[in-house]
Order: C-alpha cells, then sequence, then structure tokens
C-alpha cells in the first residue's frame, strides 16, 4: 500500500492571540506545531501500513520551518517526505496550495493508492485543498472519515454528519480526510526522533514541477484576499430557568413573539 | 492552653473592624473552614472573619491578643497537615477577599500580590504577560499566602527551587499587631537577620502575610515533555541522578509509579501514552530556541534509553503536555475520591530515591496497606498516598502512627526530613522531634514567644509551648 500525507504546518491556536483593535491574529513567536488533524492523517496511515505494508510519503508545502513537522512525521514512522518550498509557492490560496499538491504527487509518487490529508487546517480553515487535489487528480474522495477499514482494493470508511455518520465504500485509490475520533495518534519516541533525522527529505521547487512558474503562488492564485476581520464573538443563549415546564414554555413564547419569530 | 471564647462582645468590637457580612458563624457556613486536605477530623472556628485590608487584621490581631483568643490564619485550606484547621477554635482569618494582584513590575519583573490569590491565577496572569512564576505546587487552587507559610514546592524544583527562592518582599501582621515591611524590591541584601526567611515557612505561627513581592523569570515559550517508562523503580530513579550529574538540568523531573497512572487514569476517565509499566520518568524541558531544545531532547532521552527506559515517548503540543502533566497533578486528588489517603512528603537527597521507594514499599508491605509512589524526583522529594481502601476504621487508626514511625525513621536514616514541602502542621508535630535536634527545636521556641508572646496565632502548629 503506497500512501501519501498531506500535513501542513500551523501556529499553535491556544497561543495565537486576537488584537481586536487591529490585525486578526498576532503570529509573532507563536510556536508552531504539526496541524492536529494531520496528526490523526499519519496516525493512520502507519496503522494501515502495520497491517499492510508498504511505503507513507510525507507531502507539506511550506516554509523551510516547516522541517520540524515534517520531522514529526517521519520520527512518527512515515518513511520519507517530499518538503516543496520555494519564494515562488508564497501566497497561494487554496487551488494554488491545491494543484501544486497533486502535480507533486502526479509527478514523484505516481503509483499511490490513498492520500491521508486532515479535515483542515487550524489556521486557513478552508478545509478546501483536500478535495481540490482529489478533484485535480480525478479520484474519488471520503471526507470528514472517524473510522476506516480496508479490504482487498477497496476501503470502507464512516463520514461524520450532522445527524450521526455514513457508511462509505470507495475503490482505491482514494483520498480520505481525517477527523478527531478516527484514531488516538502516538507520540513519537526518541528512536523515531533520532532515525527521522536520516530519513530522505525531498526538497522539490517550482520548477522542478513546471518551467511555467506564474502557476504558483500568488500569481497561480484565483482568489484575492480584499479584506480580514474578526468575526463579532457569539452572544451567549438564553436559558429560561423555571420549575414549571408549563411557566417555561409561556416564557419562551413570549420572548419569541417579542422577538418577532413567531 | 487557658485561650478565652469569642463571646457577645468580641462579636461587637469585631463587627467595628469589618463589615458584618463579613463575620460568619453559623455552623453551616464555617463548616468548610473547619477542615484542611488532611486527614484530620474537623475542628469548627468560632466565628471566620473575612478580611479586606491590612489594617483590619491589625486590628484583629490586637483584639485577639488582648482578649487571648487564638487566631487560625487561613488560604486555600489546601494544606496536608492540618495548619490550617484551627484546634482551639477562636477567629479564623480567611484570605479569601484578599485576592488581587497589585502590581505587576515588569522593570524589575516582580509582581506584588494579595496573600489570597490563587496559585492559578498568578500563573495565568504572568504567563499572558510572557513572565513565569516558577514556583508549581500540583494544587493549584491553594493560595500565594499559604505556599509561602509551608513553603511550597511543586514540580519546578530542580531547576528553579521552591517558594522561598521567589520571595522579596512581605507585609506581615504580627500577633502583637505591629505592620512590618520584610525584604523589598532589592535583589541583594545584607542588612541583620533576614526575618523574612522566618516567616516564610512558619505555617502561620509567627507573623500574618498580608502581601507580598514575589520574583519572576522569563517565560520559555517552547517546551516538550518526555514520558518514560521504565520496568523497575531503581532505573526509574537512577536515571534522574545521572541526568543531572550531565549537567542537563530540566525545569521538572517527576517520577510516578504504575498503581499512580492508573488511578490518575481512573480519575480523569482518559488514557495516559503508556500505562504498562511499572515506574515512569515525566520530564518537561523549555527553552527559547527550537535548535537547543532538540538537542536537549535528544541528550536527556540518551541517557534515559543507557538507563534501561522501556521507550521515551515525546510530546511537543501544548494539549498532549497538559494532559500528561494534569495526569501527575492529579494523583492525590484521583487517590482521595477512591477513599482515605494518608499523604506522605519524604525528602531524601536525590542520590537516596532508590533506597527510600524501597523501603517505602517494604513498610507499606510490612503493614499490609497499598501505596502509591510519585513525586518531585529531580528533588529527591517522593510523595507516597497510602491508601485505606477496605481496612476497617480501628485498624487503620491503630497500624498509622506505627507506619508512619518507620517512614520517617528510614528518612531521616537516609539523611532526609520528614517533610518536603507540606509542612509539619498538626499531623506531623509528634514526629517532628526525630527530625530536629533538642537544641533547634528550643530555639524555634524562644523565637515563637518572641514573635507571639501570648502564643495567640496559630497555636499547637509544629510544636507545642510547655
Ligand atoms: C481567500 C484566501 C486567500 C489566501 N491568501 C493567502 C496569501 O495571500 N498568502 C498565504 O500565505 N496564504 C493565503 N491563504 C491561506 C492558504 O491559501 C491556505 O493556508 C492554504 O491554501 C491551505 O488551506 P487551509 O489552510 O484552509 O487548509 P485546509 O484546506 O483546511 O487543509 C486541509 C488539509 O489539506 C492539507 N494541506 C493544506 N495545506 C497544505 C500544505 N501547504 N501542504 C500540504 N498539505 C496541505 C492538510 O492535510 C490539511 O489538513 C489564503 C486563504 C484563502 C482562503
Ligand atoms: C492534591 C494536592 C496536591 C498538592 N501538591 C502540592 C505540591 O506539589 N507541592 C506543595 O508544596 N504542596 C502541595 N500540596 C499542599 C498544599 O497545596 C500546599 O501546602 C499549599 O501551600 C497550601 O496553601 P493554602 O492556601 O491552601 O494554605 P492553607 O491550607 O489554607 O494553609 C496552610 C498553612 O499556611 C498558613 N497560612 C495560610 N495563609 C496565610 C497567611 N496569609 N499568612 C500566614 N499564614 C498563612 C495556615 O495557617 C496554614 O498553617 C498539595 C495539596 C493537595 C490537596
Amino acid at each position: 500500500m503506497i500512501i501519501v500525507v498531506c500535513i501542513k504546518q500551523v501556529p499553535e491556536i491556544a497561543d495565537v492571540k486576537i488584537d481586536p483593535n487591529t490585525k486578526p491574529l498576532i503570529r509573532e513567536g507563536v510556536p508552531t506545531i504539526l496541524n492536529p488533524f494531520d496528526e490523526f492523517a499519519i496516525e493512520e496511515a502507519l496503522r494501515i501500513k502495520e497491517k499492510q505494508g508498504g511505503e507513507i510519503i510525507v507531502v507539506s508545502m511550506g516554509p523551510s520551518q516547516a522541517k520540524q513537522a515534517i520531522l514529526k512525521c517521519l520520527a512518527m514512522g512515515a518513511d520519507r517526505a517530499i518538503h516543496l518550498t520555494d519564494s515562488l509557492f508564497a501566497g497561494a490560496d487554496t487551488l494554488a496550495t491545491a494543484s501544486t499538491l497533486s502535480k507533486t504527487i502526479r509527478k514523484f509518487v505516481p503509483k499511490f493508492d490513498i492520500i491521508l490529508c486532515g479535515k483542515q487546517a487550524i489556521d486557513g480553515d478552508t478545509g478546501q485543498v483536500p478535495l481540490e487535489i482529489s478533484e485535480l487528480l480525478g479520484i474519488p474522495r471520503i471526507s470528514g472519515i472517524t473510522k476506516l477499514e480496508i479490504e482487498d482494493r477497496k476501503v470502507v470508511a464512516h463520514r461524520e454528519i450532522d445527524e450521526g455518520y455514513e457508511v462509505l465504500e470507495s475503490k482505491l485509490p482514494v483520498l480520505l480526510t481525517a477527523l478527531k475520533g478516527l484514531n488516538e495518534p502516538r507520540l513519537p519516541n526518541i528512536r523515531g526522533i533520532l532515525s527521522a533525522k536520516k530519513k530522505e527529505i525531498k526538497i522539490v521547487t517550482a520548477s522542478d514541477l513546471d518551467s511555467n512558474t506564474n502557476q504558483f503562488g500568488l500569481t497561480g492564485s484565483p482568489t484575492q484576499v480584499v479584506k480580514i476581520h474578526t468575526p463579532e464573538p457569539r452572544a451567549g443563549g438564553i436559558i429560561i430557568h423555571e420549575d414549571d415546564p408549563k411557566i417555561a414554555v409561556n416564557k419562551l413564547v413570549q420572548f419569541l413573539k417579542k422577538e418577532r419569530i413567531l | 492552653m487557658k485561650y478565652r471564647k469569642v463571646n457577645e462582645r468580641v462579636l461587637k468590637q469585631l463587627a467595628a473592624i469589618v463589615e458584618p457580612n463579613d463575620i460568619l458563624s453559623d455552623r453551616e457556613r464555617i463548616l468548610d473552614y473547619a477542615s484542611d486536605e488532611s486527614s484530620i477530623e474537623p475542628h469548627y472556628p468560632e466565628v471566620v472573619v473575612r478580611t479586606n485590608t491590612t489594617e483590619e487584621v491589625s486590628k484583629i490581631l490586637r483584639l485577639a491578643n488582648q482578649e487571648l483568643i487564638p487566631v487560625t490564619p487561613r488560604g486555600g485550606g489546601t494544606g496536608l497537615c492540618g495548619g490550617a484547621v484551627p484546634i482551639y477554635g477562636g477567629i479564623l482569618i480567611s484570605f479569601e477577599k484578599m485576592n488581587q494582584i497589585l502590581e505587576l513590575d515588569a522593570e524589575n519583573l516582580m509582581i506584588t500580590v494579595e496573600p489570597g490569590v490563587f496559585v492559578l491565577d498568578l500563573h495565568t496572569y504572568v504567563e499572558e504577560h510572557d513572565l513565569l512564576y516558577p514556583p508549581d505546587p500540583g494544587q493549584k487552587l491553594g493560595t500565594i499566602g499559604g505556599n509561602i507559610s509551608t513553603n511550597a514546592g511543586g514540580m519546578r524544583g530542580v531547576k528553579y527551587g521552591v517558594t522561598r527562592d521567589f520571595v522579596q518582599g512581605l507585609e506581615v501582621v504580627l500577633p502583637t499587631s505591629e505592620i512590618i515591611d520584610l525584604g523589598g524590591k532589592t535583589v541583594k541584601n545584607s542588612t541583620g537577620y533576614s526575618l523574612i526567611d522566618l516567616i516564610i515557612g512558619a505555617e502561620g505561627t509567627l507573623g500574618v502575610i498580608t502581601k507580598a513581592i514575589l520574583r519572576l523569570v522569563p517565560l520559555s515559550k517552547l517546551s516538550s515533555t518526555l514520558y518514560v517508562p521504565y520496568k523497575n523503580l531503581q532505573d526509574a530513579s537512577s536515571t534522574v541522578s545521572k541526568i543531572i550529574q550531565n549537567k542537563i538540568i530540566p525545569p521538572a523531573i517527576e517520577f510516578v509509579d504504575q498503581s499512580s497512572i492508573l488511578v490518575a487514569e481512573r480519575y480523569l476517565k482518559r488514557s495516559m501514552p503508556r500505562n504498562d509499566a511499572p515506574a515512569y520518568v515525566l520530564i518537561r524541558i523549555e527553552d527559547k530556541d527550537e535548535t537547543q531544545i532538540n538537542a536537549d531532547i535528544e541528550a536527556v532521552g540518551e541517557i534515559c534509553l543507557e538507563n534501561n527506559a522501556l521507550d521515551v515517548l515525546v510530546a511537543d503540543t501544548r494539549g498532549k503536555q497538559e494532559e500528561i502533566w494534569e495526569g501527575r497533578s492529579c494523583i492525590i486528588d484521583a487517590a482521595k475520591a477512591e477513599g482515605l489517603v494518608e499523604v506522605v512528603d519524604c525528602v531524601v537527597p536525590r542520590a537516596s530515591i532508590p533506597a527510600l521507594i524501597k523501603g517505602l514499599n517494604d513498610i507499606a508491605k510490612k503493614y499490609g496497606v497499598e501505596c502509591q509512589n510519585f513525586g518531585h524526583a529531580g528533588d529527591g522529594n517522593v510523595h507516597t498516598n497510602i491508601l485505606k481502601k477496605t481496612m476497617n476504621d480501628d485498624e487503620w487508626n491503630n497500624k498509622i502512627p506505627h507506619l508512619l514511625l518507620d517512614i520517617y525513621t528510614l528518612s531521616v536514616s537516609l539523611h532526609g526530613t520528614i517533610s518536603g514541602e507540606h509542612g509539619i502542621g498538626l499531623t506531623r508535630k509528634q514526629y517532628f522531634p526525630m527530625a530536629r535536634d533538642e537544641k533547634q527545636i528550643e530555639l524555634m521556641k524562644e523565637i515563637k514567644r518572641v514573635f507571639d508572646p501570648n502564643n495567640i496565632l496559630n497555636p499547637g502548629k509544629i510544636f507545642d509551648l510547655d
């Protein structure tokens, strides 16, 4: 089984301070981590490999510091990595990110069986990149999975929905995005950390992928950020406390009428 | 001891000092002030006074000193030796309303606080300013006043030291009602006897702390935590000395046995990274620099492996690290949630930890009780939860004093002492002469008499004045 895991390094959100007056996010001096959803993805890949054998290739696009997140995946047990790093990649929107990642996979890991991604990156938060990758590669996808089984050349996955979960089946190759609950990611250990340093991290730049480099990064991005704003914090709900349910219902109806909802 | 009761007249005088609603005397409301976290039975104060200012504290002490009424200062009531339990009744002063952070002096890296500030709130506050108050006792709902009075330790002792090392200045009200300022913001001080050091760790017997200036250090933003399982206690404890011998001083090195991990898992209702090994060492590594932190992780990790660690797991995210440290911090609470516990607090020179732990387990076996060993291995401070489980009350009450005597004899024979950080208070009073010689105890009693001629401030703690 050849498994590609796409991972992103993100700021540790617990630390991100929001300045209400000016900029939305203060990232200065904030530690960075492997995107938590990607941890579930890498863990699932390791479990598949432990059962079925194969190879795990980590792919990440990001500045040179992203190496730390890549090393963590290698320490957990991934076999090798491809690090897409080039100033030409900077400023990519989700489509440019997905197209760069899919070009890389097509060129360097053409015979993959499964691509695992996180459901979303906790900074960008769009959840678009994996779905765009699957479109660009022309393969099926199942997003937001909480359980995975692999039988012969097909996968059976639980996909979380509002009402519960769906059970979906797909043939390989397939792209899957991981949700909390899929597994409990292992902690890397010191042997893993030491051996990660000896594993291959292939550096790939824009010109390695295409001679026409203006399709990458900012110039290759159809979307533009016009304005960034911090959403108003949501006001807490109202709870009506009454011992007598009749009185409570009455109050609720009155309230809804006053707000012209009824 | 002949103390007078808190009568109507005294109550009236108290009402002239503080607001009426800060005086509590009905039994239901003072129930919470009758015990602490030790296993001794409740003793009710006659009246609880919630003070708001230093002046109020001073007036109360003047009154109590005139009327010969015992006064017990109380912080969070999380003490483990009965220090805040008012065994002679009288007036209990609670600092729950004196809980303000007064000033953060970023230039001098110092903070001024009222005594009722919880450690938890102090930590959160200074960390928001990228600073650290290193003393880190497991119980975060203890107060600064209580921490200073017990000279609390905690998880960062190896590298930074204990509460005493971070107290720069104190405002203290003496039992005779005078208000004195000790220490201050100067880093150095060669000006006579260090009275501040007498107040620190005095368990509220020499004076009442009404304000404290504490020292802070810059916060190292990056940290990792190593979770290291071992196949026996000996290897785990010898690793600790080896790490320090190698001149790496991590801020925290903690030791936990398997039974402690399992009780923490039951209490938190989640699993720790591993629970199948008999012993564990938890190590926190901090630095400002990523390369340095990685180098330290590798160096410490290799020392662990050389000392037969079964594995060395590395948690780098804040969330994972907090899960591990929460597991460590909750062990006393977790054990208490399952039944009666006697918490022992031995401290020995670091290199004697293996001997101490082996001895503790032998003693527990001799008395037929189960125990959990865990603690601040880097400081040689081992906590032991002695579990009552289903043993009947009589048997337990008979056995505990003998068992403790054996344990303290062992600790003293290893050149250790009977309390590393919880204090003597009430529960260790009878064992105190094992740890300090006659002359020293006599000096301490003389000091107590000088500070408190009428013996009204927290009487009956540490030793009895005869
Ligand atoms: C409108 C818009 C404009 C933007 N403009 C800029 C800009 O000008 N400059 C800029 O730096 N950023 C910009 N971004 C952010 C950038 O586009 C996204 O961070 C990036 O495309 C990934 O999207 P995401 O963070 O939402 O990831 P998601 O789609 O939420 O990520 C889901 C999963 O996809 C995979 N994945 C995502 N990103 C990567 C990656 N880089 N490498 C490997 N795998 C990955 C991971 O498995 C991840 O869990 C912009 C985003 C938007 C929405
Ligand atoms: C689960 C648990 C874990 C713990 N972990 C640790 C640990 O890791 N390290 C550690 O050192 N301790 C630990 N402790 C013990 C306890 O938290 C400390 O002893 C703490 O310092 C007590 O603070 P407190 O405010 O609760 O004091 P209290 O219990 O209210 O009082 C303790 C003593 O201080 C005196 N006192 C309180 N306030 C003042 C004041 N303002 N002026 C004068 N005297 C005063 C009291 O009279 C009493 O003698 C733990 C306790 C529990 C229950």
